[in-house]
């Protein structure tokens, strides 16, 4: 008999759908409202946010998410009526600029009428939307489009006033998902303004909160900086509101990088590019006043350092890893394993990316989602005689001890981190990035 | 060792008399001395109303949605025509909830509160005519009714409807122990609908077990409330159900149906006549 190609996969390097309640979670002063099953939620935020650098959280998000805990009564006769006074309690309860609710498997596949629930509040003037991300469509990188789609129909409305040439709406990952968020919005941002720009960031301790999701079709444009996530975002605001996107599939990590990207979202934009290049100039002196002690460490120290390292992860962090340290640290690049189920329409324009790592170096990049095939994989790459560097998850843990090799942490999930504000991207992160890789592998 | 309740599931397209027969063909088995409960499967909860006297019933999804877990088996279960068991599944209002997962639900709900208890002979599932979830599948899953019936009649959706329910059986079947009894005819006084229900009963792979005629003794007892065995035991009607209790007392037919494909059907009506119409 012909061997069946197997439908289950052991250690997800992902979460469901609903999980996207956490990129409701990260908008400042917005709540989420669940509409599902008890554990539903509780399971994404293990996976999310506790073992993923026990991230945390402030107003809801953690362990105090309002929800229906839907039950055979709300299966069976319909959970409308619950969720309605779980809204309405929510609502008197919470403090909240902006309500997404987020209904998850169990009233998806009974049918409720969910949208007339909402809808009733939204007339009523509540700021409050509808989001649909059952399990059985998607992980929580689809569900995070999703919730981010309905805010964008239900609350942001339509266009009013005139664009503004610098202000940007940036899109990247997705919060929580990706460990290093908090950080990383902080530097996109910090980058982006120093070049120029005003930027919406939507997620996170920069971002003003809801009144920078109203002032999305005011932007110029919509700065799509991850492979293939957001792009459904940015087609459907080009769409909705006639606003372009520059599409930049890989975040700038390295000094190098960073700069042709801020070149290029400047040189998109159309504006004078004199500030921008007085803020290159500045953060690259100070860059390499950082790289050359680095560069004198590397060199002197021969103990043991690994050459050739191996990555898995979401296609983002996937990609722009990477490239930099094949490109800036010279790095041999043995394999790059992308875990997140990159939907099929992008695979060949995330495998592109891969052709040229660095002058005359190209990648060996595969989409795994399954975590024992994933460590199978790792354990038959031949890393040669120094010590393997894998960048991994939690989950590569007991393959990187069988070889040997050094695990350093970037992705869900991350049990041996406790991340707060750091972040691996722009001119700030790659030196982090460097501090982190160095001191794992000079502690051995 | 206990003998084993004979669990039945009547299927058939809807309206096609599946509640009507179910119930005159229990009169006629509890008249043999049969000690019989029926489960109506439909969300419309109305399996047993010739069997009470009337819709009195409260049925076991309404008294789970006031009451909650705790129920005792007489809140839903109540005795009717000759000390037959009566439970009605019940569902949720036409067009919100899963009615599907309600018959799972009280389905479950009435073995863990032991209604199947070992004086029984018969257990009888009347399950609503389209089987379009897993839910109304349920009947028919391992450890429940091993054996069913299919109420058609010679018109022809009601033979497309019997033939695409074999198709489920035969899914069924396949993994577990249910078969197919045999066809009941509740006739519609087509023409030469005798030989059409049989020559399909055959192509099945089944028998057409028996053939009730039409017959307005049956509309005046249901006016009644009653079956026609209750409300005029001398009517010849009464005795055609009792025929139909002793087929089905006595049957030892039980097969894995071959569900036509359809141009074998139309095939059928055709030579039968029907498609000229």
């Amino acid at each position: 008999m012909e061997k069946k190609k197997h439908t289950t996969i052991t250690h997800p390097h992902y979460a469901c759908s609903i999980g996207a309640a956490y990129t409701v979670s990260a908008i400042p002063g917005a709540v989420p409202v669940i509409n599902c099953g008890p554990g539903c939620v509780d399971q994404q935020y293990f996976t999310m946010s506790f073992c993923n650098g026990f991230q945390g959280s402030i107003g809801a998000g953690g362990g105090d998410i309002p929800g229906t805990n839907s039950g055979e009564n709300e299966i069976v006769f319909g959970g409308a009526k619950k969720l309605d006074g779980v809204i309405r309690s929510a609502l008197k309860i919470m403090k909240g600029d902006l309500f997404v609710v987020l209904s998850g498997c169990s009233p998806q596949l009974v049918g409720d009428d969910v949208d007339s629930v909402v809808k009733k509040y939204r007339e009523q003037g509540y700021p409050i939307v509808h989001a649909e991300v059952p399990g059985f469509k998607g992980n929580n990188l689809w569900g995070h489009e999703e919730v981010v789609i309905s805010i964008i129909d239900q609350f942001v409305g339509e266009q009013k006033g005139r664009r503004r040439k610098k202000l940007v709406n940036l899109w990247m990952g997705a919060p929580y998902f990706n460990t290093f968020w908090r950080g990383d919005y902080i530097e996109m941002k910090r980058i982006l303004e120093g070049a120029g720009f005003e930027v919406n960031v939507f997620f996170g301790s920069e971002s003003a909160g809801v009144s920078e999701w109203k002032n999305i079709p005011k932007a110029a444009f919509n700065l799509v900086v991850s492979p293939w996530l957001n792009l459904r975002v940015a087609e459907h605001l080009e769409r909705k509101y006639g606003q372009p996107y520059l599409h930049i599939p890989i975040l700038p990590v390295g000094e190098e990088a960073t700069t042709a990207f801020l070149r290029q979202v400047v040189e998109f934009a159309g504006i004078d590019n004199a500030k921008a290049e007085r803020f290159i100039e500045k953060e690259a002196a100070r860059y390499y006043y950082f790289f050359d002690h680095f560069a004198d460490f590397f060199a002197e120290y021969w103990f043991g350092f690994p050459s050739q390292f191996a990555i898995v992860g979401d296609a983002a962090y996937n990609i722009a890893l990477s490239k930099f340290l094949a490109d800036q640290i010279g790095l041999i690049p043995v394999g790059q394993i992308i875990s997140d189920n990159t939907p099929v329409k992008h695979r060949d324009a995330v495998a592109a990316l891969y052709a040229e790592l660095s002058e005359g170096v190209s990648g060996n990049m595969e989409f795994i989602e399954d975590g024992y095939l994933i460590e199978k994989k790792l354990s038959e790459y031949d890393f040669g005689s120094g010590t393997p560097l894998i960048l991994g998850s939690s989950w590569e843990q007991d393959v990187a001890d069988e070889i040997g090799a050094l695990l350093v942490e970037v992705g869900t999930i991350a049990t041996e981190e406790v991340v707060l504000n750091r972040t691996y991207v722009g001119y700030t992160g790659a030196l982090q990035f460097l501090e982190k890789i160095y001191s794992a592998a000079v502690s051995g | 060792m206990a003998k084993e309740i004979r669990q039945i599931a009547i299927y058939g397209k809807g309206g096609i008399g599946k509640s009507t027969t179910t119930q005159n063909l229990t009169a006629g088995l509890v008249e043999r001395g049969s000690k019989v409960m029926v489960v109506g499967c439909d969300p419309k909860a109305d399996s047993t109303r010739l069997l009470l006297g009337g819709l009195a019933q409260k049925t076991v999804l309404d008294t789970l949605r006031d009451a909650g877990e705790d129920i005792e088996l007489e809140d839903i279960l109540k005795e009717g025509f000759k000390g037959t068991r009566c439970v009605e599944s019940g569902g949720p209002e036409p067009g919100v909830g899963c009615a599907g997962r309600g018959i799972i639900t009280s389905i479950g709900l009435l073995e863990r509160l032991g209604a199947y208890t070992d004086d029984l002979d018969y257990v009888f599932y009347d399950v609503l005519g389209d089987v379009v979830c897993g839910g109304f599948a349920m009947p028919i899953r391992e450890g429940k009714a091993k054996e069913i019936y299919i109420v058609a009649s010679g018109e022809m959706m009601a033979l497309y409807a019997a033939n695409n329910i074999s198709k489920g059986i035969a899914r069924y079947a396949k993994q577990g122990g249910v078969r197919l009894g045999g066809i009941i005819c509740n006739s519609r006084k087509v023409d030469r609908e005798y030989e059409l229900v049989e020559a399909f009963a055959k192509e099945l792979g089944t028998q057409l077990i028996h053939f009730v005629p039409r017959d307005n003794e049956v509309q005046r007892a249901e006016i009644r409330k009653k079956t026609v065995i209750e409300h005029n035991p001398e009517a010849p009607q009464a005795d055609e159900y009792r025929e139909l209790a002793r087929k089905i007392e006595e049957n030892t037919s039980f097969v894995i149906p071959k569900p036509l494909a359809t141009e074998r059907l139309e095939e059928i009506l055709l030579e039968f006549g029907l498609l000229d119409i």
